[in-house]
């Protein structure tokens, strides 16, 4: 019995003996691992300048450039300016929506993306991208500071910033009446009230509607907090403040800006109150049943493509910087004063995935891609309003303005941190209450004195924390 | 095993020793040789690989990978997935071991009836016969392990990590025993929203079964009926329900309810006012729609099924009770639902944790709302989404494990109660 009790102990001894053994010898303590650590620089040693030869390298771009054709034309002329050296762009083919995070350290994943500079710098914990050497970046000197900072972070830049993302307001200038320069332009500037103050927008909208009420004035979906963030920003609110700890939706006077939300929601109808307005927006402009949608400049060709199938004249499309808002928020009263209009926008980019094989060659694509020539391009195809000053200034109109706001820090970028993502269910639900509110029952409306809205902005801020902090 | 320990001859402890050294001595030279080479893969297993995957289990790593400068590191994730593996293949090992030694004192005990040692081909001859059940199952078992098994046990021991939030590879995982409960049951504002959603879901798992069964049965019994023409052709409608992907019906219903859908236009047309209802003040209205795209979406596979039940049924039972004079209802009461309970209880108690665990309803109809008296959650969400909200959103995975483990524990004990009470189970041998 003895025997063979300790045969099999035998035969378990070496079992775990080789566990012990050949286990500990494959391991390395943390204590150890953390002694053997690299330490940190301001970019990444693997850009060491000299170009990898031969290689292929995957871009992720955003849907609308590849649908256009012009991500067709980026790759098509810069495999041809190095095809000497053999290196070859090619479409990554893979969902714009990608998680680097998670499918990058097993070998998915592309070489380039192209991403909102909030998605992209969420990739900076874990050092899923690579920090960039900022004087090998060619647009480095036109980018202007605001735009880079969005991709700063512990010492290093982590993306090159190619286009500008902030509202701006389409409407249909054959629906400005004809006499606007004696009832619409009481500064005499030479530029219609409407598109210049949230007031004067609310008057000829509230007119509009009281001509016909199938017709409307300035239409949003405004639950969307992306857009109507704005409003709050503009009387002193602010998402994060140093850190994900201080959430200001309700710091100054940001229950104002909320007031504002419901007084346009007042002039709309109940489509305000969830997308159908971002849905239907682009047909009903280009019918004529809206004057004005707030959006985003690169969806100009949305636009475009709508006026052609409604058979309205793209003449009849314009575009301009988001109105300023009346400082006592009030947008039925004279609007002595006004503040200008604090959009949320983000600066879309290149970074360059740290799973990848050839660095430098992706460091060369980025410089193609953000140079002026593409960045022109980019422009004249798509609509974006390009990072680069330079590109900007030779665009004009609209690039010009919205890069003229953020030097004026009229845009306010969002932030670069992964708790961002907490933001928007709170923020959502609240704005989509307010909206809802004028449509509410006499008896039943919930936000009828500033209290209400402080309350509100308190309860969503509230909320954020919640859902950042409390499982921490 | 416990005989071989205390009656196995030299021979038996040689194989203890070493796999398939006592079969080699009894002269079973092909069996010992397999034994032996399984002894071989298991060291070569263990030292090339195993051994390193085991201890990686319990340290789930200690560099942390940097790939901006080409470090590879350590992947927790993936460290406590090869240990999971390696245990299914330790415990392989040990299901080999002790099959080699109870193989051997098998032939010790036939020498000792006189009989000579079993040969190979008669070995194999019986596991085709005696043991089949043990040599068809074993390839499947090892599927099981490594497509089922693994995975499960990967998702609860996930809950005894702090994996999730800024812990994600690569950064470095740790065990942290029982602390992601520990932190649910202390944090006081799950309480009162966990109460709330908990009835909700309780609610809505029973009613929506209870209308997904009956109206699919009552669909299967109406269509059954004699009287009725073109029987194939109104059966493909409801199968064509069923055919569309499950998001893409729940997107359409979404548009179809929403301010600008196609409702509130007939309603705004006719000179009403614009309905919200998915809106956030539409509590019961969604959930009453909820319930409404559920049975939608879910009738058709019960209709299904209940009509291949039917098709089964007894006519002369039907006769005899028409006969004595029971009428369509008490026919339906005594004979049908009876027969159609017994048959699907199972499927019905699958039915009932699916709809508990409903996540894409209200998901896809009403996401990206947090009301008043909730935390974190909306008057619609059931328990998975309430979860998904605090973990996945959040990127809390060993927070979202613990939660899933709960919510299993709850419905498995509903489950297995409602199966212990049901005919199926109590009066097996009724309708055989």
């Amino acid at each position: 019995m003895l025997k063979r009790a300790a045969a099999i102990g035998l035969h378990a001894i070496l079992i775990i003996g080789l566990i012990g053994f050949f286990g500990f010898r494959g391991n390395i303590s943390r204590s150890e691992a953390a002694e053997s650590s690299i330490a940190a620089s301001a970019y990444s040693p693997r850009f060491t300048g000299e170009l990898e030869h031969g290689v292929t390298i995957r871009v992720l771009e955003n849907d609308t450039a590849i649908q256009q054709g012009y991500f067709e034309e980026l790759i098509d002329a810069f495999n041809a300016a190095y095809a000497e050296q053999g290196i070859k762009a090619v479409d990554a083919n893979m969902d714009q929506y990608l998680d680097l995070e998670n499918d990058g350290p097993y070998g998915y994943g592309p070489d380039v993306l192209y991403q909102a500079n909030d998605v992209l710098m969420k990739y900076v914990d874990g050092n899923h991208i690579l920090a960039l050497p900022p004087d090998a970046l060619e647009a480095w000197e036109q980018i202007p500071a605001s735009a880079w900072e969005a991709y700063q972070a512990q010492g290093g830049i982590y993306g090159v910033p190619v286009n500008i993302q902030a509202p701006v307001l389409y409407y249909r200038s054959d629906m400005i009446p004809d006499n606007w320069r004696d009832e619409w332009d009481g500064d005499k500037n030479g530029v219609p009230d409407m598109l210049e103050s949230w007031g004067a927008m609310y008057r000829f909208s509230r007119g509009i509607r009281e001509g016909n009420p199938a017709a409307y004035g300035y239409m949003k979906s405004l639950w969307d907090p992306y857009f109507a963030l704005g409003y709050l920003f503009s009387y002193g609110g602010y998402i994060f403040g140093e850190d994900t700890y201080d959430i200001g939706l309700s710091a100054g006077d940001a229950a104002i800006g909320a007031g504002v939300i419901r007084q346009l929601a007042s002039v709309m109808n109940e489509d305000c109150i969830d997308d159908t307005v971002t849905k239907n927006g682009y047909a009903k402009l280009a019918s004529g049943e809206y004057f004005a949608v707030m959006t985003t400049p690169d969806v100009y060709t949305l636009f475009t493509k709508e006026f052609n199938l409604a058979g309205t004249p793209v003449d009849n499309l314009g575009v301009a910087a988001v109105p300023a808002l009346p400082a006592d928020g009030d947008l039925s009263g004279p609007g002595a004063e006004l503040i200008p209009f604090k959009v949320m926008g983000g600066v879309n980019g290149y970074a360059v995935s740290s799973y990848t094989k050839a660095p430098n060659a992706c460091l060369a694509f980025v410089n193609f891609a953000s140079g002026y020539d593409m960045m022109l391009r980019r422009n004249a195809l798509l609509g974006i309003v390009p990072a680069r000053a330079d590109a900007a200034s030779e665009a004009g109109g609209l690039s010009e303005m919205v890069n003229k706001k953020l030097a004026d820090n009229e845009i306010v970028i969002m932030p670069s941190v992964r708790a961002l993502a907490q933001v928007w269910t709170p923020a959502g639900t609240l704005f989509s209450d307010i909206a809802k509110d004028p449509y509410r029952p006499q008896g039943e409306m919930k936000y009828t004195e500033a209290a209400a809205f402080q309350e509100g902005l308190e309860k969503a801020g509230q909320q954020i924390y919640d859902a950042i902090h409390t499982l921490q | 095993m416990l005989s071989a320990i205390k009656h196995g001859n030299r021979k038996v402890l040689l194989s203890m020793f070493l796999m398939g050294l006592g079969q080699l001595l009894y002269g079973q030279i092909a069996k010992g040789i397999i034994f032996l080479l399984i002894q071989a893969m298991g060291l070569w297993f263990f030292i090339g690989f195993g051994a390193k995957a085991i201890y990686g289990f319990f340290s789930l790593g200690a560099l942390v990978a940097d790939p901006s400068v080409g470090l590879a590191g350590d992947n927790s994730v993936v460290m406590l997935i090869t240990g999971i593996f390696a245990f299914i293949m330790l415990g392989l090992y040990i299901a080999c071991y002790i099959s080699n030694v109870k193989g051997a004192y098998n032939t010790q005990l036939r020498e000792g009836c006189g009989l000579p040692p079993a040969r190979f081909i008669t070995e194999l001859k019986d596991m085709a016969d005696g043991g089949f059940h043990k040599s068809a199952l074993f390839l499947p078992v090892i599927g099981v392990c490594v497509f089922n098994i693994l995975p499960i046990v990967y998702m609860i021991l996930i809950a005894f990590t702090d994996y999730g939030g800024d812990i994600v590879p690569p950064a470095l995982v740790s065990w942290t025993g029982l602390s992601s409960f520990a932190r649910i049951i202390s944090l006081g504002q799950f309480a009162p929203t966990f109460s709330k959603i908990l009835q909700w879901n309780a609610l809505w798992a029973i009613m929506s079964t209870a209308i997904n069964y009956m109206c699919g049965l009552g669909l299967a019994l109406l269509l059954n009926k004699p009287c009725v023409k073109g029987k194939t052709f109104w059966r493909a409608f409801p199968v064509l329900a069923y055919a569309v992907p499950g998001f893409i019906t729940l997107i359409g219903f979404k548009f179809m309810f929403s301010y600008g859908g196609p409702i509130n236009q007939m309603i705004t047309e006719a000179g009403g006012r614009a309905v919200g209802f998915l809106d956030l003040d539409a509590k019961w209205t969604a959930r009453l729609i909820g319930l409404l795209v559920n049975a939608w979406i879910a009738i058709p596979s019960s209709m299904l099924l209940a009509t291949g039940i039917l098709s089964n049924m007894d006519n002369s039972l039907y006769e005899s009770a028409t006969i004595d004079g029971a009428g369509a209802w008490k026919r339906f009461k005594s004979i049908t639902l009876p027969f159609v309970l017994f048959a699907t209880m199972p499927v019905l108690i699958t039915q009932f944790i699916g709809n508990f665990n409903n996540f894409g309803i209200f998901y896809f109809l009403r996401g990206g709302l947090y009301i008043d008296g909730y935390f974190l959650a909306s008057d619609t969400d059931l328990l998975i989404n309430w979860l998904y909200n605090l973990s996945i959103d959040n990127n809390y995975y060993s927070i979202g494990a613990a939660i899933s483990l709960i919510i299993f524990a709850i419905t498995s004990a509903v489950a297995l109660a409602v199966y212990m009470l049901s005919p199926s189970y109590r009066q097996e041998e009724m309708f055989k």
